[in-house]
């Protein structure tokens, strides 16, 4: 265990924040980000198809506005934490994620205000298990999270969707089976879709509500109902997540987020330390091909980042 | 289809002509369209595997089992044997899987939890239930990096076909992970090479070779089989059981 130690102790000199790790390691390009939300119309798809029908979008992806540090203002920096873009006017930063109430704000009742409140007065310095960003114990990062989170692979199959992110996988079922049990809740929920021309639209539910959605605290509870719009633009190049999420105990109405993603390809360089943990294949004479490296978190890092404390590593969390 | 029916009806006279057991040849293997078998599915073994390799009898945290090892026990050298039965009175609190890590390979392949394979022609993709642990079996023709940082929680996995047998090599292993609950274990020099092959549509004879030049004093073979997960509405549920002890803090929760 005594060589995991080093990217633990990096974190915890650098910075709380895991982000910090990617951008001191790879080769050194940091995290490229962009402020424009593309425009991309649901419609039909004439891109390539897999041989049961599906678009082919398989892949790695990443988003191209920020990491999870700040859900609503995504290019400020994390509560007590502000980047150098805080500083800037907020139209000199990335929109809202929040793309409707057009206000950009999430549209909690009061009660849920509060608790999202308290946790981001609380993040920098926690004083309270509750206040650890849960990403940083290595949990899931649950939805919608995930996608602001590394880039990610989709795989597909004939009937399925396969989400490979750093930290969880999702696997989302086309067959139009039913969701588990509501007595079942997940950090990654329970997911069934279908394609809808350029559109995979995916119903969520049994969400547990505890991943959260970044180092604000917004979050949703295990009540939320989300159905996802993932809209492939034609040229195969991008596409716009776009999630709404119904949960009359913590929003006052339905609302809607959007969050921009780009291919990653062998025309970009592999292992770049955040969007694109990818490795050249070894194939020699033959051109060259990029593959996802291993994903492990816990095993690996243990707690990363100050205050991350309740992770166990020196005994057991089953007895089965 | 038409084809691959043919050739799974040839094969069939040909066993029953051989003297096999023609039943098992009766129902034709799933397979891709271009061919190879298709191990699409969910997945988990009905042995006691991971309670113990060895052949045992009942005990406190094992159910008895005659054993999968072809010779009955790992051939450990001297200090290494050692150190298994010392795993083995710490098993209790020192089984990796106590924490809900990764198990490794092949102890992931006969955990009794169910595994999902899902097949494309340039590989297999296990995701499992327990933990997050998730492996890409590359099936083409690439080969183990040349060089790596550190050794990797699953290994390294590259697969090619030898009739319809996938025959998978496994090298660059780190030494976190045990091989079952008994406190058998390997070091970051094993190598495994596993052999998965269709018995009848819904049963996959898997097996494991290891070999350990620390720890092993010759190449060794686990043998069980995986059976189809067919029950009504079965499906894979998460299972990230690492985050017990503070789940209960979100979201926004003072704690039990």
């Amino acid at each position: 265990m005594q060589r995991h130690v080093f990217p633990a102790l990096i974190a915890l000199v650098t910075a709380w924040a895991p982000a910090a790790i990617a951008q001191t390691q790879g080769q050194g390009q940091g995290i490229r980000f962009g402020k424009e939300v593309p425009a991309i119309a649901s419609g039909s798809w004439q891109g390539p198809r897999l041989a049961d029908g599906q678009p082919d979008v398989q892949g790695h992806w990443s988003n191209t506005i920020a990491n999870h540090n700040n859900w609503t203002d995504p290019q400020a920096g994390a509560p007590g934490e502000p980047s150098r873009a805080a500083a800037l006017p907020r139209d000199q930063r990335a929109p809202s994620r929040v793309s409707d109430p057009a206000d950009g704000q999430v549209p909690y009742l009061p009660a849920a205000r509060a608790l999202q409140e308290d946790f981001a007065r609380n993040f920098s310095n926690p004083t309270k298990p509750k206040y650890i960003e849960p990403l940083a114990r290595c949990a899931p990062a649950g939805v919608p999270k995930s996608f602001i989170w590394h880039g990610y692979e989709i795989r597909q199959y004939p009937g399925y969707v396969l989400l490979l992110f750093n930290s969880g996988t999702r696997i989302i079922r086309l067959d139009g089976s039913p969701h588990l049990p509501d007595a079942i809740k997940l950090w990654n929920a329970d997911s069934r879709g279908h394609w809808e021309g350029n559109t995979l639209v995916v119903e969520v539910t049994n969400n547990n509500g505890k991943a959260l959605f970044g180092r604000t605290g917004d979050f949703a509870s295990e009540n939320v109902k989300i159905v996802e719009r993932y809209v492939f633009d034609n040229d195969g190049k991008r596409y716009n997540y776009v999630a709404t999420f119904t949960d009359p105990t913590v929003y006052s109405r339905s609302w809607t987020a959007t969050i921009p993603a780009r291919r990653y390809t062998e025309a970009d360089p592999p292992d770049d330390g955040w969007h694109y943990e990818a490795s050249v294949a070894n194939r020699p004479g033959k051109p060259v091909l990029h593959e996802r490296m291993e994903r492990i978190c816990v095993e690996n890092n243990g707690p990363f980042g100050g205050g991350a404390v309740g992770v166990p590593l020196d005994h057991p969390v089953i007895d089965r | 289809m038409i084809r691959l029916f043919a050739k799974a009806a040839v094969a069939g006279l040909l066993a029953a002509a051989l003297g096999a057991p023609a039943f098992a040849q009766t129902a034709p293997i799933p397979r891709l369209a271009s061919g190879k078998p298709d191990f699409s599915g969910i997945w988990q073994t009905l042995s006691e595997a991971d309670y113990d390799l060895e052949p045992h009898a009942g005990r406190r945290d094992a159910p008895p089992s005659p054993g999968v090892i072809e010779g009955g026990t790992i051939p450990y050298l001297p200090q290494a044997l050692a150190q298994k039965r010392s795993n083995f009175e710490a098993r209790g609190k020192d089984d990796p899987r106590l924490k809900c890590w990764a198990l490794g390979v092949p102890r992931s392949v006969y955990y009794p939890a169910p595994f999902q394979i899902f097949q494309r022609d340039r590989d297999l993709t296990l995701v499992h239930q327990f933990g997050h642990q998730v492996r890409t079996i590359h099936t083409n023709e690439t080969l183990h990096p040349t060089e790596t940082d550190e050794g990797f929680w699953l290994g390294d996995s590259r697969g090619r076909w030898e009739g319809d047998t996938l025959v998978v090599d496994v090298t660059d292993f780190n030494e976190e992970t045990w091989l079952d609950r008994a406190g058998d274990y390997h070091s970051d020099a094993l190598h495994v090479v596993e052999r998965w092959r269709f018995v009848d549509p819904d049963t996959i004879a898997y097996s494991a070779t290891l070999d350990d030049k620390k720890v092993f004093s010759r190449p060794w073979t686990v043998d069980v089989l995986l059976h189809r997960r067919r029950d009504k509405n079965f499906q894979l549920i998460e299972d990230y059981c690492f985050t017990l002890e503070y789940e209960q803090y979100y979201p926004h929760k003072d704690g039990e």
